[in-house]
C-alpha cells in the first residue's frame, strides 16, 4: 500500500510541475509577448483571397471551340469595412457616379448573404468590364479597403445550337455547396448544372488558387504570405461535328422535335440537335428571376433536350426490333407469308393497317418495305408479350444507353408485370398488337432508337452513344444471327429505294431506313425516320423526330438524308 | 426511492465537496464560453450553450446516480462492461457513418454518442479490477496488463481516432505507474516508445498527422494549411494579455480566425476573453480538482480505488495540458476536448460519470477514516 500512496503522490508532483509549466508559457505568450500579439490581432489581420480556376474548353470533334473563358472584374470586399450606412452610402455614390446603378438597399442585400461571416471577402460588385473597372479603381474616392478581381466567365459561342448538350454553368447553390463540402468548393464558384458541363464537372473544374494576405487595419495590402495559384481545369474534346449539329439544328428550326447523328461501330455522338433551342450564355452569366422564369416556364419547354429525354412512341420504326425478335425465336421465317387485308379483327376491335384497301400477302422484307401494319400485328400476336420484352431487354429499349449526359430517361418497354403494377389489370393481347407497331406503352427516345438502328447497321452490337472523345466503351456483342439480320437490313434498304422512305434517298448517298407516325392524341401525329448508310457499309446512324410533323415519310425522312449525306460528304 | 433521497443526503454530506465544486464551477463556465464562441462561429451561440446547459443537467445527475450506486458495483461489473465496450467499439467501425473522415458516432434512436468517450470509464475500471489483482511486479503480469488495454486502442485506432487510442495509452500508463510497476519496467516502455516514434511517423502516421508535427515545429511552414490553427490560436490567446478583452469581445473568435472553437480551441476563446488574470484563476480550479481527485486515493484503503482515481486523473489531466498546450504551440495539434468547456455531451457526460466514481470513492474514504 506504501508504494501505491508514493506513486500517487508523484502524481501530484508531476501534475503540478506540468501546471507550473503551462502557467509559464500562457505567461510568455500573454505577458512577455503580449503586446506582440496584440498587435497582430488589432492591427494586422490575415486575409485569405480564393482566385477562381479557369474552367477546362469544351471543343467539337475538329478543334472548333464550344465553351471558352473570358475575364471580367469584379470589386471584392469584406462586409466588415461595410458595416455602417455612412460607407455603404459613400460606395453608392461612387458606383453611381461611373453608371453602375447600384444602390444602397442593393449593396445591404448582398452583404446580408454573408452576415455569419464577416472577414471573409465577397463579392460585391459583379460583372464589370475592363473599362468600368479601371475608371472605378482611379477614382480619387473609391474606398481603399475594396479591390477589384478578376473572374473567369464562361462563353459560348455557338449558343443555342449546342446548348442541350453543352448545358451551362452558373454560381454553386446552397444546396450543392452543402452536398458537396468535401470537394473544396466555395460559395461564388461555378459549377456545371446540366449537360456536358455537369457530367465533366470533376475534369473541367481545376483547383482554385489561394492568397494569404497580411493587411493593416485600412484592409491595405502589406504582403503575400503565401499563394497557390489556380490550376486551369482540364480541356474537353467532344465528338460532335458543329457543322453536322449545326445542319440538323436548321433542318428542326420550324419544328419541334430532335435530331441524333452517330457513328455506328463507336457510338461516337456526331450531332445532337433538340428544338426549340434556349441561348446558354446569359443563364451563364447570371439572369434576372424573371428571364430565368421565362425559360423554365415556356410552354415548348426548349430546356428539355428533346434527344435524350423526350420520350416518343418509336411508332413503325419499331418494326425492325419486331422483324429481329420474331426472326430469331422462328415466329416466322423469311419466307413467311402473311395477308393483310387492311386491318385484324380481334373481339369487337378492329386493329386497322394505315392503308385501308390492305397490301395483300407479304412476307417480312415486303411488310418492312410497305410497313403493313397486319403483318406485324399478327407477327407479335406470334411471337408473344414475354418474348418480345426479353429481347427489348437485349436490344436495351426501356433503359438508359449511358450516353454521358445527365438527365436521359429510359423510355419504356414494360410487359404485363408493370402493367399490374401501374394499373391494376391484366396484360390484354390488344396491349401485344399495340406494341407490335410501337404503339401503346412502348416509348422510346431518339439516342434510343439511334443505337437500335446502329446496331442492325452494324450487325448486331450494341455500342454506348458517347460525346467525350475518350468516352468510348466496346460495344455489347448481341447474340443474332447474322443471316436473320441481313433479312431486316435488306428490308429496310428496300424501304429507302422503293418504299415508303423514298424520300430520304434523294441526297446523292444510299440510305437504309425505317419511316414511322406515332399516334398523338393531344394533335397532329409525331413524325419518325431512322436510316443509316452507306446502305451496303454503314458508318453513321441518323434518327428525326419531329413533333407533329404528321408524316415520317414526307417530313422525318429528308431530314435523316440530308444529315447522313452531309456526313459521308464532309 | 426514499432510500435513494437518504443515500444521496448521506454521500453529498461525506464527500468531497470541493471537487466537486470546483468540476461544477469549471463547467458553468465552459458554457459561457460556448455561448460565446459559437456566437461568432456559427452564429447560434445561444443553441450551443442551451444544448451544453442541458447535457450539463443530464450529467449531474448520471453523476449523483453513479456516486450513489457506489463505486464497489461498477467494479464488480468492471469485466462484462470492459466486454460491452470493446463490443460497441467494434459495431462503431462496422457501422457508423463518416462525419470528417472519421467515424466515432453511433446513434441509438435518435441520440448520438461517441461509445470511445465511454469507453475510457470501462477501461479505467478493468484496469482497475486487473492491476490490484495481478499487480504488475514482474514483467508477466506487467505485459499482461499492458496486453488488456491494446484490444481497446486497436478498435479505436481503426476508426481511426488517433486521440483517443492517445488518451487511452497515457490512462493505461497512469494506472500501471499508480500501481506500483516497476520503474524500470516503465522507464524501457518509454524508451521503446520513444526508439518507436520514428517508425511511427513514417509508415503510421496520415499526411495530416505528419503536417500536425511539422507545423508543430515550425508554424509558419505551412501558415494557410495545418499551420494556420496554431498561428491563430497563438494570435488569440497572446492578445488577451493580462485582463483580456472581456466577455464577448474576443475579435479572433468573433471574426472567425479560430477554427472548431467551441469545441478543440475552446480554451483560446477563454484566453482571448479572460486573460492571464482568468488562466490563473482556471489553471487553479483545475490544480484543485486534480489534487482532490488524487487525494481521495490517497485517503481510501482500497487497492483497486488508488488504481482508479489515478486513472480517472490521468486522463483528464492529459486532456487538459494537451488542450491547452496546443492552444499556445506548446504541444501538437490532436484535436482532444478540453474537460468540461469544449462543446460535447459524450464527453462531458463520460468526465461527470468518471467524477461520480471518484466522488464515492471519497465518500467511502471519509467513513473509514472518520474525519
Amino acid at each position: 500500500m506504501e508504494i501505491l500512496d508514493s506513486r500517487l503522490k508523484l502524481f501530484l508532483y508531476g501534475m503540478g510541475l506540468s501546471f507550473a509549466f503551462l502557467m509559464f508559457g500562457l505567461y510568455m505568450c500573454q505577458i512577455y509577448q503580449g503586446d506582440k500579439y496584440i498587435r497582430l490581432a488589432h492591427n494586422n489581420r490575415l486575409r485569405l483571397i480564393r482566385s477562381a480556376a479557369p474552367r477546362g474548353e469544351i471543343f467539337d470533334r475538329n478543334g472548333v471551340p464550344l465553351a471558352v473563358n473570358d475575364t471580367s472584374f469584379c470589386i471584392m470586399g469584406y462586409p466588415l469595412d461595410l458595416n455602417t450606412p455612412a460607407k455603404l452610402d459613400r460606395l453608392s455614390k461612387i458606383l453611381m457616379r461611373h453608371g453602375i446603378p447600384i444602390n444602397i438597399p442593393d449593396l445591404e442585400k448582398t452583404i446580408k448573404q454573408q452576415r455569419s461571416a464577416p472577414y471573409r471577402v465577397m463579392r460585391i460588385v459583379p460583372n464589370l468590364t475592363m473599362t468600368q473597372m479601371a475608371e472605378l479603381v482611379a477614382d480619387y474616392d473609391f474606398p481603399r479597403e475594396l479591390f477589384p478581381m478578376s473572374v473567369w466567365r464562361r462563353t459560348y459561342p455557338a449558343g443555342s445550337t449546342v446548348a442541350n448538350v453543352l448545358g451551362y454553368v452558373s454560381e454553386i447553390s446552397e444546396e450543392e455547396l452543402k452536398a458537396r463540402t468535401e470537394d473544396g468548393y466555395a460559395g461564388g464558384d461555378l459549377i456545371g448544372k446540366t449537360g456536358i458541363e455537369r457530367s465533366y464537372e470533376e475534369i473541367l473544374r481545376g483547383s482554385p488558387g489561394q492568397e494569404a494576405l497580411e493587411v493593416d487595419a485600412r484592409g491595405r495590402k502589406i504582403r503575400t504570405l503565401d499563394a497557390n495559384p489556380a490550376v486551369k481545369g482540364e480541356d474537353l474534346h467532344l465528338t460532335l461535328d458543329m457543322g453536322a449539329q449545326k445542319l440538323a439544328v436548321e433542318l428542326l428550326s420550324n419544328w419541334k422535335g430532335a435530331i441524333v447523328a452517330m457513328d455506328v461501330h463507336t457510338g461516337e455522338v456526331l450531332a445532337l440537335a433538340s428544338s426549340p433551342v434556349y441561348d446558354n450564355n446569359p443563364i451563364a452569366w447570371g439572369v434576372s428571376a424573371r428571364e430565368w422564369r421565362d425559360i423554365v416556364f415556356d410552354p415548348n419547354r426548349p430546356m428539355l433536350d428533346r434527344a435524350i429525354a423526350g420520350v416518343y412512341p418509336p411508332a413503325s420504326t419499331f418494326k425492325a426490333f419486331m422483324s429481329i425478335a420474331a426472326l430469331e425465336e422462328d415466329c416466322i421465317t423469311p419466307s413467311t407469308m402473311i395477308a393483310c387485308r387492311g386491318g385484324l379483327r380481334m373481339g369487337s376491335h378492329l386493329f386497322k393497317c394505315w392503308k385501308h384497301s390492305g397490301h395483300g400477302s407479304l412476307n417480312v422484307m415486303g411488310a418492312l418495305q410497305h410497313s403493313c401494319d397486319v403483318f406485324f400485328y399478327q407477327t407479335g400476336l406470334r411471337t408473344g408479350i414475354d418474348r418480345l420484352v426479353k429481347w427489348g431487354t437485349i436490344l436495351g429499349l426501356g433503359q438508359l444507353t449511358g450516353i454521358d449526359l445527365p438527365g436521359e430517361s429510359s423510355g419504356n418497354m414494360a410487359g404485363p408485370d408493370w402493367k399490374m403494377r401501374r394499373f391494376k389489370s391484366q396484360w390484354a393481347s390488344g396491349d401485344t398488337v399495340n406494341y407490335s407497331i410501337g404503339q401503346g406503352y412502348m416509348l422510346m427516345t431518339p439516342i434510343q432508337i439511334a443505337r437500335l438502328y446502329a446496331a442492325i447497321a452494324n450487325n448486331g452490337s450494341l455500342v454506348t452513344p458517347h460525346l467525350n472523345k475518350k468516352g468510348y466503351k466496346t460495344p455489347k456483342k448481341l447474340p443474332v444471327t447474322p443471316k436473320k439480320l441481313a433479312i431486316v437490313q435488306q428490308g429496310l434498304e428496300r424501304v429507302v429505294s422503293i418504299g415508303t422512305g423514298s424520300r430520304a434517298g434523294r441526297f446523292g448517298v444510299s440510305i437504309a431506313g425505317k419511316t414511322g407516325t406515332a399516334q398523338n392524341s393531344h394533335g397532329d401525329d409525331h413524325a419518325l425516320f431512322a436510316g443509316y448508310a452507306p446502305a451496303d457499309n454503314p458508318k453513321y446512324v441518323a434518327v428525326a423526330v419531329v413533333e407533329n410533323g404528321k408524316h415520317g415519310s414526307s417530313v422525318a425522312a429528308p431530314m435523316v438524308g440530308e444529315m447522313l449525306a452531309y456526313l459521308l460528304t464532309h | 426511492m426514499k432510500r435513494f433521497w437518504n443515500g444521496l443526503k448521506e454521500d453529498l454530506a461525506l464527500t468531497d465537496r470541493i471537487m466537486l465544486g470546483s468540476a461544477l464551477m469549471l463547467s458553468l463556465w465552459g458554457v459561457f464560453c460556448i455561448y460565446s464562441a459559437a456566437a461568432g462561429a456559427e452564429g447560434r451561440g445561444f443553441d450551443y450553450a442551451f444544448r451544453q446547459a442541458a447535457w450539463l443537467m443530464v450529467s449531474v445527475i448520471a453523476m449523483l446516480g453513479v456516486m450513489v450506486f457506489g463505486h464497489h458495483k461498477f467494479l464488480e461489473g468492471a469485466y462484462p462492461l470492459f466486454g460491452l465496450m470493446l463490443l460497441l467499439l467494434l459495431l462503431t467501425d462496422l457501422l457508423a457513418p463518416k462525419v470528417k473522415g472519421a467515424q466515432s458516432w453511433l446513434g441509438v434512436g435518435g441520440v448520438r454518442f461517441q461509445p470511445s468517450e465511454f469507453a475510457k470509464i470501462a477501461i479505467i475500471l478493468m484496469m482497475s479490477k486487473f492491476l490490484s489483482r495481478y499487480p504488475p511486479l514482474d514483467i508477466k503480469t506487467f505485459l499482461a496488463g499492458l496486453g488488456v488495454i491494446m484490444l481497446p486502442v486497436l478498435l479505436v485506432l481503426i476508426q481511426p481516432d488517433a486521440g483517443s487510442a492517445l488518451v487511452y495509452l497515457v490512462i493505461s500508463f497512469g494506472m500501471l505507474l499508480a500501481a506500483g510497476t516497476p520503474l524500470k519496467y516503465l522507464g524501457s516502455l518509454v524508451g521503446l516508445g520513444l526508439a518507436a516514434g520514428p517508425v511511427m511517423y513514417f509508415f503510421m502516421l496520415k499526411e495530416y498527422q505528419r503536417n500536425r508535427i511539422l507545423v508543430f515545429i515550425d508554424p509558419m511552414r505551412d501558415p494557410l494549411g495545418a499551420g494556420y490553427n496554431v498561428i491563430q490560436s497563438r494570435i488569440a490567446v497572446g492578445s488577451g494579455g493580462i485582463a483580456g478583452k472581456g466577455f464577448m469581445m474576443g475579435t479572433q473568435s468573433k471574426l472567425k480566425f479560430l477554427p472548431e472553437p467551441h469545441t478543440d480551441f475552446i480554451f483560446s476563446v477563454f484566453s482571448e476573453e479572460f486573460g492571464f488574470m482568468g488562466n490563473i484563476l482556471l489553471v487553479f480550479l483545475f490544480s484543485v480538482l486534480f489534487f482532490r481527485i488524487i487525494l481521495a486515493g490517497m485517503r481510501s484503503r482500497d487497492r483497486r480505488c488508488k488504481i482508479l482515481v489515478a486513472g480517472v486523473a490521468s486522463w483528464l489531466w492529459f486532456q487538459t495540458f494537451e488542450s491547452i498546450g496546443m492552444s499556445i504551440g506548446f504541444t501538437p495539434v490532436t484535436g482532444l476536448p478540453l474537460p468540461f468547456l469544449s462543446y460535447g455531451g459524450s464527453s462531458l457526460l463520460a468526465t461527470f460519470i468518471a467524477l461520480g466514481l471518484v466522488a464515492s470513492v471519497a465518500a467511502e474514504g471519509v467513513n473509514n477514516h472518520g474525519f
